[in-house]
């Protein structure tokens, strides 16, 4: 995708902007009350339902601009949780030394080898399933790629001379913080959090598709994907939509990462 | 992941009317043929092989009548007729049974069946930690003896009708083998072959058995997770038959189809939403109604089985003797719901959890329940939870306001006469017929009494009785001989051919 430039991240824009809107929309306007199951069973698209209507007769439509949503906040919420978490974390091991340093390096290491869906398993079990534990779950498996590559960051800007100017000039571990470290880190972050948003929204929809995500009657893109399976044959709209949606939203993020990285300075070639 | 519950689900079958075993099959093309290996397609993994340690509806699919033979059979017809025992004796009182055993049957480990053999294989089924489905049932036996080899003299507490059909599910095992969870040791027609957790379960022919040998060489038991996988496997030709469709919208590639046979049998297995009679608002019969008429039970039976399937108003289904349809007794009508849940006091409303097992189509089913009833002012928190989370929470724990579940026994109405059963329903009058069914002198002095109770039940909305599934067997066209009322649970494979 390099190269592609301010096309890509316009196009990206465009893409993260469509679904976006939708989730807004959702908020104020739906086609149908999501609980009317009044349209029969797997209508085809066209007439009253643009997209058609699920086994309970609900409009997808409907389905899939509430899932727009939920999509949106997992999305988010991982990537908050995972982003303040993770680069906590990661300036606490970019600033520690020797052996806790190392074992902080472990540490993450081994938490980013546990697979997320495993972890997500876990929190599930000790919670119950819903959007604040798939975002628990979500957010705290990305944290330690988050803080992986903060401490890298963080390492590579304390070995400047800058820094050690500033220390012996006598500025505070926050000041040099906030003046030299962060300003210097968060490009490369920017990117990469935009990225993980995107593996954010297909976490989500994995764990929804397993049952493990938001509970019905939250039209999650995963749960109607899951839905719309047993039905793919005769009523292919339904698993069609939600997939096209979530390529839709997860291509758009990555667009926006890839602009963002070639914007960042330091990375333009 | 384990599907429908294991204690509950654990004997289910069938009692079916209908066809036998053996429709006409197709002229066998030689012997070759003939002894081809089955591959047989299931949604139902064994959680482990011991029908009494919670090894659930797949081993009894996969090993009752195949692998382990009871005293009885139950055929897919639903009649009890004679197995490992030759004859009986019933003392005039109605409490003494004597067994003669059938001579000449040795266990797959090559000792020959002795009375002892079976004395321990009903204690195992009624002991303390047994989590078999039939354990309730057996507390009427007294003692069992075995004053010779092949004689087993059984003592009831009281008179009990159905023992023979419910010594049909007592499987006979080799009293020296102490675990059956991952081995076996029974005497029928097959012998376990191995077992991939997880993939495939193979049954091989057992040279030293009593009786006619397996049409087949075979069969193997391929395990999906999903039946869209599970119906692929049918059309590549990796699995020949599916024991039980689950989706009505998978047969439209079927059905017209000359290389495959689809049949619609009947099922035994109710879709519950289940109460807990013990807890408020639920320990009143006037909501429970109120619930039970604010959905609409057809139109939710469309949406998920799309013209197949049955509606049955109380617990038994159209195979069972005490059968009635009691539909109207609760019928689907909104302003009479309002008005039940206002003369009870919840004139406003209330808000429940319902623990949803997290497969297919609870969550569906979940879905349909919240919206309707949010019609009549009642708010659903669904609650999705795994099976296993289910049967130590909802039915150990007793832990619930309302939980859906798939009940795939027959003759299980029974379970509304004991008021210690998950659900929690007690009238005493219910338990005092279901016992008295249970002494009955004839079959329809018990089909009397059994038919009151699961009227009264209906009148109290004990549960509500959502739908009654269809059972749809698929299988090549050159496939023969199999159960088409399969029911859920037993598929006996010995008569299966291809060719």
């Amino acid at each position: 995708m390099r190269g592609l430039g301010s096309k890509g991240l316009a196009a990206g824009c465009v893409l993260v902007g469509v679904v976006l809107g939708v989730a807004v929309v959702s908020l104020v306007w739906l086609p149908y009350d999501p609980a009317d199951t009044s349209g029969g069973r797997l209508v085809p698209p066209g007439g009253e339902h643009l997209l058609g209507t699920d086994k309970l007769g609900r409009d997808l439509l409907t389905q899939l601009m509430i899932g727009a949503r939920i999509a949106l906040v997992a999305g988010g919420g991982s990537v908050l949780l995972g982003g303040v978490l993770g680069v906590l974390a990661g300036l606490a091991a970019g600033f520690a030394t020797r052996w806790l340093d190392d074992a902080l390096a472990a540490a993450l290491d081994a938490l980013i080898a546990f697979p997320t869906l495993l972890l997500a398993m876990l929190v599930v079990a000790v919670r119950q399933a819903s959007l604040g534990s798939a975002v628990l779950a979500i957010g705290l498996a990305m944290s330690a790629v988050v803080a992986r590559l903060t401490r890298i960051l963080v390492k590579r800007v304390l070995a400047q001379d800058y820094i050690t100017a500033a220390r012996t000039s006598g500025s505070s571990w926050p000041r040099i913080i906030a003046e030299h470290v962060l300003p210097n880190i968060w490009p490369t972050l920017l990117v990469n959090l935009a990225l993980q948003l995107g593996l954010a929204v297909l976490a989500e929809a994995s764990l929804s598709y397993l049952g493990l995500g938001p509970p019905p009657p939250n039209a999650s893109w995963g749960r109607l994907l899951h839905e719309a399976q047993a039905t793919v044959l005769t009523a292919p709209v339904g698993a069609i939509a939600p997939g096209v949606l979530l390529v839709v939203l997860v291509v758009g993020v990555n667009l926006v990462a890839d602009g963002l990285r070639d914007l960042a300075p330091g990375r333009s070639r | 992941m384990t599907r429908k519950f294991a204690g509950v689900a654990v004997a289910l079958a069938l009692a079916l009317a209908a066809c036998g075993s053996d429709p006409a099959a197709a002229p066998q093309e030689g012997a070759g043929s003939g002894a081809a290996t089955i591959e047989i397609g299931s949604l139902y993994e064994p959680q482990n092989l011991d029908n009494t340690a919670g090894g659930g509806q797949g081993v009894t699919e996969t090993f009752n009548g195949n692998v382990y033979e009871g005293l009885y059979r139950l055929t897919d017809a639903g009649q009890v007729e004679n197995l490992l025992a030759e004859s009986e004796k019933v003392s005039d009182d109605g409490l003494t049974y004597t067994f003669e055993l059938r001579q000449g049957v040795t266990f797959h480990s090559g000792k020959a069946l002795t009375a002892a053999d079976v004395k321990h294989s009903i204690e195992r089924v009624s002991a303390e930690d047994s989590q078999s489905a039939r354990k309730s049932q057996l507390q009427v036996i007294k003692s069992v003896t075995a004053p010779d080899e092949h004689t087993v003299v059984v003592k009831l507490s009281s008179r009990s009708i159905s023992l023979l059909y419910n010594l049909s599910y007592v499987w006979i095992v080799n009293a020296d083998v102490k675990d059956l969870t991952t081995g076996e040791d029974g005497t029928g027609p097959y012998k376990l072959g191995s077992w991939k957790r997880g993939s495939t379960l193979s049954l091989e022919p057992f040279p030293g058995y009593w009786g006619p040998k397996p049409a087949n060489g075979g069969v193997v038991f391929h395990y999906f997770t999903e039946a869209t996988a599970l119906n692929n496997a049918l059309i590549t030709g990796a699995v020949d038959v599916v024991t039980s469709e689950q989706s009505p919208d998978a047969l439209a590639q079927f059905t017209g189809n000359p290389d495959y046979k689809v049949a619609e049998g009947h099922s035994t297995t109710k879709l519950l939403l289940a109460f807990n009679d013990r807890k408020a608002p639920f320990d009143k019969p006037l909501v429970r109604k109120a619930v039970s008429s604010a959905i609409d039970d057809a139109k939710l039976l469309e949406s998920i089985w799309a013209g197949h399937g049955s509606l049955i108003g109380s617990m038994v289904p159209p195979t069972d003797p005490w059968y009635e349809d009691l539909t109207k007794v609760n019928p689907y009508d909104v302003e009479l719901a309002k008005k039940q849940l206002a003369e009870a006091g919840y004139a406003g409303g209330f808000r429940f959890t319902l623990d949803t097992p997290n497969y297919d189509p609870h969550p569906t089913v979940a879905t349909f329940v919240k919206s309707e009833l949010a019609k009549v002012g009642i708010t659903v928190d669904i609650n999705v939870i795994t099976a296993d989370e289910w049967y130590s929470k909802v039915f150990k724990k007793r832990d619930f306001a309302a939980t859906l579940q798939e009940h795939v026994n027959d003759r299980d109405v029974v379970w509304y006469g004991n008021p210690d059963f998950y659900w929690g329903y007690d009238n005493k009058q219910v338990t005092g017929w279901v016992e008295q069914a249970e002494r009955a002198k004839t079959a329809e002095e018990q089909t009397e009494l059994l038919k009151k109770a699961n009227r009264q039940i209906a009148e109290d909305a004990a549960s509500d009785w959502l739908y009654l599934y269809p059972q749809i067997v698929v299988a090549s066209s050159k496939l023969s001989g199999y159960p088409v009322n399969g029911l859920n649970s037993q598929f006996y494979a010995y008569g299966i051919k291809k060719g």
